[in-house]
């Protein structure tokens, strides 16, 4: 049985533009470069199996799934895959194409692949490998495209790992979470203290190129002292990259009705923000540059794929519930697994709904991505702003506008949503 | 029917709010056979939604009730019901003076309150024959002897003289009637030749005009008659002349001692006005009647809508509402903080809360109502006159008050407040006036039990929440009334509250020196509380001119940021801060602080603890 290319030979067969021509440029995370500048499209592909609901979690999840449905999924997956890669970007773009350039034909080379969830290690990994080749067979990835996945810890090891990287995935995202016993059991995480640096580990040994790690902060009950160490043991774990998210208070979740009828504490905004400047410097000492409001990386471990969200790029919606973007159009997969695999098996688009945005609304939404960054937003894609507020908030010490970019400063990271809301004309 | 003078009765009933004044009206009404008990609906003279639920009477009106008598002979009698709040003293008093008697209701549990001890005082300067009568006589807490007694000692008389009844049951009202007949003195007319009648009431209907209610005194009023009303110089012919029986009825003439109303194509009641006079147009009369006030508004208060765009339909609410009350005053202003708006002048707290109340709902438009004041005279120092200006300035707006230095002397109303307490609550009564910078004019005891205080008080003081601290000082049992005693020097100052350095100026207030203090602490205190977090440290200052006296801060929100933005939440997000910045368009911006409606409402209303 010959051997499946690998993404690498797939993408130098495409054709089009030199492959990997973005990434051969330098890297260099202080520039704003990306502003205005069409970053490479990216793929997501949804995952929704979860062994549990975790209480805080509000996402599109399917819980108890057993091993046919799952197999049938990653199939409805790939059929849906091959339904989209033959329609063309032609089919994705917004009716009525204003602005920027009308898409080919063809496919433009894509420069990422995300497989979150849910929890994608679920699947088989015979299932996973099959879907990562399945992409690279059916779409220009390119040379250097950045694949990840997303891994509870207690669902990989070395050798599942393997399978993965040998079908193409260069990154996994481990769900750590946090490493004492009471916050894990806080937030209904199973998985043991050490699994999270385990799996880190069997990471490297799998021979992935970027491993990172996800924290949570502000949990209830856990100390300054604790989330510190938690910090540390996952710098000791050697990832490339970390995410550190707030808790948050999540409408019609389990933690939100033990908040409402049990007493049960609710996150503090002034402890979240205290621990999130606390995570900044610690980070910053062990040489973890923040470059998004929640994550931090060594330089050249920066999420290609996030990147490409923030920077308001186009990608591909794969996968029940999963979003996607293409030049102006939004749109989102049918959330319910059984509905959507109803569809994508009858050959039928599996799409839930979708909204054109028009100029004003896309330079909200580059405003409020872009200020989550370092590298800020171009003023010539968010024009016109509130002046007048920008003018108070640069005098406050909240932004720095150079003129041509707009950012957030060190004080301003935790408040930059706040910051969009008044820079909305 | 007509009646001859002395076969009429007019009367009043004075009693405290909940005392039963309407229940035993009612009672009167089906007594009289007016009223059928089907059709009846309880208290059939308030007629207002807004006086219903607060079971008050706010407008004079008058019904004629035809009673025969136990001496056989049929009478005519016209009862006047009269508001029943010390912010309505004035129209009390015309309503009086339309009749010849009242009916001192009193609670046989409660007693008598300082507003019905106002009221009577009322009745006797106008020379009318009192009727003591104790209601709810059924109560278990009743202690008709007891009251009686009290009320002897006010009145004069034998306490065994005094009626009893129950209203709600209709115990004792045939007595009552009876008694009126055999008191109330027939009225009296001069029979000079001139047409004389007294306007104690008027109320605008929007299909007829105004409805002006009048209790003849000399000559007669009949339809198509050319009259005059003396005060206003308004003249037109009469349209409809009728009589409440209780419902509207016609009548071709109404002569002395009688009591109705007519309609005369008159657009607003500011023409019709209470106390004036209606007499002849062609041969109007030479005195007219004594006692007509123009109306002076006691307590002012900026209003302005929630929302700017609502601003022309706020004027023209408040002019259709000046058309039926013509004893309130708006004119334009505009506030730095709240935009345009107007302030109003009315006669009371309760008069204010009753406008806004229905500006609210007749007219649906959400105000702020900044906090009440009162109305400053300021004499200018001479050297810092500009030209033009005047001496003496008016100030009802505390942010319109001059600068320190350009004032060499401001003057305050007082009143003089007669309240009535148990004589177990003395001590917390006399405290409390104290507080609110009162002196003592006399202390009485009107039995063992009950004292009657009375003392000279700035009316800034009672405007906020003094009735409040009254009641919950003394477990709900002190009655207060007053009335306006003129305008005193006094050293006030103009406390000014600062947000990032800048003034608000709907949160001025002119208060004692003494109290400036106090006040700026737990005004910036409350502001601390009421204004949200904002992007930067916001202090909050009190001032007086350029000196800070109480400051706090409002700390900046630490965080305003979603943890996880990412390509399945960037839809979500956008209409949340979409939302957001829809809810920031409705704050009011002073300087770069936002300050939501509801915090500045909360802020000028709850406020004066």
């Amino acid at each position: 049985m010959p051997a499946a290319p690998s993404p690498r030979q797939r993408a130098a067969e495409a054709p089009g533009p030199p492959v990997g021509s973005r990434a051969a440029e330098a890297p260099d995370p202080h520039a704003a470069r990306g502003a205005g500048e069409a970053p490479a499209p990216g793929v997501y592909v949804h995952v929704p199996f979860c062994a549990h609901r975790c209480g805080y979690c509000n996402f599109a999840v399917d819980v108890g799934a057993d091993a046919g449905l799952r197999r049938r999924y990653t199939d409805g997956v790939l059929a849906h895959l091959a339904a989209v890669a033959e329609a063309g970007p032609r089919a994705l773009a917004p009716q009525t194409h204003h602005g920027g350039e009308a898409p080919g034909p063809g496919w433009p080379v894509l420069g990422s692949v995300f497989v979150g969830g849910g929890t994608p290690t679920l699947l088989d990994p015979g299932d996973l490998a099959r879907l990562l080749t399945g992409l690279v067979e059916a779409l220009p990835l390119a040379a250097d495209a950045e694949v990840t996945v997303e891994a509870n810890p207690e669902t990989v090891d070395e050798a599942s790992l393997a399978t993965l990287a040998a079908a193409g995935c260069t990154r996994v995202s481990i769900g750590a979470q946090a490493f004492e016993p009471a916050t894990l059991a806080f937030l209904d995480r199973r998985h043991d203290p050490e699994a999270p640096a385990r799996a880190a580990a069997d990471a490297r040994r799998a021979g992935l190129a970027s491993v990172s790690l996800d924290l949570i902060y502000g949990v209830p009950g856990q100390t300054p002292e604790q989330w510190e160490a938690g910090l540390d043991a996952a710098l000791e774990a050697g990832v490339d990259h970390l995410s550190c998210y707030a808790l948050t208070l999540e409408r019609n979740t389990p933690y939100a009705r033990a908040v409402a009828l049990d007493g049960v504490p609710a996150p503090d905004d002034d402890v979240a923000a205290a621990r999130m400047a606390a995570a900044g410097q610690r980070l910053r000492r062990a040489g973890l540059r923040r470059y998004e409001v929640s994550n931090w990386a060594r330089p050249g471990h920066e999420s290609a794929h996030n990147r490409m969200y923030w920077r308001g790029g186009d990608y591909l919606a794969l996968g029940a519930a999963a979003h996607g973007h293409w030049q102006g159009r939004r749109w989102w997969n049918l959330r319910p697994t059984q509905r959507y695999l109803a569809r994508v098996e009858a050959g039928q688009a599996p799409t839930g709904g979708q909204e054109i945005l028009d100029e004003a609304t896309r330079r909200a939404e580059r405003l409020l991505l872009g200020l989550r960054t370092a590298e800020g937003v171009a003023r010539a894609e968010v024009t016109p702003i509130d002046e007048e507020a920008a003018a108070a908030l640069v005098a406050g010490g909240l932004l720095a506008d150079d003129g041509a970019v707009l950012r957030v400063t060190e004080a301003g990271w935790a408040l930059a949503d706040g910051l969009a809301v008044r820079l909305l004309p | 029917m007509s009646y001859p003078l002395d076969r009429i009765r007019n009367f009043a009933i004075i009693a405290h709010i909940d005392h039963g004044k309407s229940t035993l009206a009612d009672r009167m009404l089906q007594r009289t056979g007016l009223v059928e008990p089907r059709t009846f609906r309880d208290q059939y003279l308030d007629r207002m939604d807004l006086e219903r639920e607060r079971g008050i009477t706010i407008k004079a009106q008058a019904v004629r009730m035809p009673f025969t008598g136990a001496d056989g002979q049929d009478y005519l009698l016209n009862l006047i019901d009269t508001p029943g709040h010390v912010d309505f003293a004035y129209e009390v008093s015309r309503a009086m003076n339309a009749c010849e008697g009242a009916i001192l209701l009193v609670d046989a549990a409660q007693g008598m309150q300082a507003q019905t001890i106002a009221n009577l005082y009322v009745a006797i300067e106008a020379g009318l024959e009192v009727i003591p009568v104790l209601n709810k006589i059924d109560l278990p807490a009743a202690r008709p002897d007891e009251i009686a007694a009290e009320i002897a000692s006010l009145l004069g008389g034998d306490p065994d003289d005094i009626l009893a009844v129950s209203a709600k049951t209709g115990e004792g009202v045939e007595a009552v009637l009876e008694r009126i007949v055999e008191r109330v003195p027939a009225p009296a007319t001069r029979d000079d030749g001139f047409t004389r009648a007294l306007i104690f009431d008027s109320i605008y209907d929007s299909y007829r005009g105004v409805i002006t209610y009048v209790r003849v005194v000399d000559g007669e009023l009949r339809p198509r008659q050319e009259i005059r009303l003396a005060a206003t110089g308004f003249h037109n012919e009469i349209d409809e002349l009728a009589v409440l029986s209780p419902e509207p009825r016609p009548v071709d003439r109404l002569g002395p001692g009688e009591v109705g109303f007519f309609t005369a194509a008159i657009k607003e009641v500011d023409q019709a006005r209470v106390g004036d006079t209606v007499t002849g147009h062609a041969d109007p009369a030479p005195d007219p009647l004594p006692g007509y006030r123009e109306p002076t508004p006691m307590v002012f208060s900026g209003l302005y809508p929630v929302d700017s765009e609502d601003f022309p339909d706020l004027r023209d609410a408040l002019d259709r509402l000046r058309l039926n009350d013509a004893s309130f005053t708006f004119e334009p202003e505009s506030s730095a903080a709240l935009g345009f708006g107007f302030r109003c002048g009315f006669l009371g707290l309760l008069h204010m809360e009753i406008i806004s109340e229905r500006l609210d709902r007749e007219y649906d438009i959400p105000l702020v109502t900044t906090a009440p004041n009162v109305g400053y005279e300021v004499d200018l120092e001479e050297r810092t006159r500009r030209p033009g200006e005047d001496a003496t300035i008016r100030v009802s707006n505390p942010a319109d008050l001059p600068d320190p230095s350009r004032i060499a002397e401001i003057r305050e109303p007082v009143v003089d407040a007669m309240i009535i307490t148990p004589s177990a609550y003395v001590g917390t009564v006399m405290q409390l006036c104290e507080q609110r910078r009162g002196s003592l004019d006399s202390m009485d005891y009107i039995t063992e039990e009950r004292v009657e205080l009375r003392y000279a008080l700035p009316l800034a003081e009672i405007v906020f929440d003094f009735f409040d601290r009254l009641k919950s000082g003394t477990r709900g049992y002190a009655s207060l009334d007053y009335e306006p005693s003129g305008l005193t020097v006094a050293d006030l100052v103009r406390v000014d509250i600062l947000l990032n350095g800048e003034p608000v100026d709907a949160f001025s207030a002119i208060v004692h020196r003494e109290k400036a203090y106090e006040y700026g602490k737990a005004m910036v205190a409350r502001l601390k509380e009421l204004i949200p977090r904002q992007m930067f440290d916001v202090p909050v200052q009190a001032a007086i001119g350029a000196k800070i006296i109480a400051r706090e801060t409002i700390k900046a929100r630490r965080k305003d940021v979603l943890a996880k933005c990412y390509g399945g939440d960037v839809t979500r997000k956008r209409k949340l801060l979409e939302k957001q910045k829809e809810g920031k368009r409705k704050m009011k911006a002073v300087g770069a602080v936002e300050i939501p409606q509801e915090a500045f409402v909360a802020a000028l209303s709850v406020g004066q603890d």
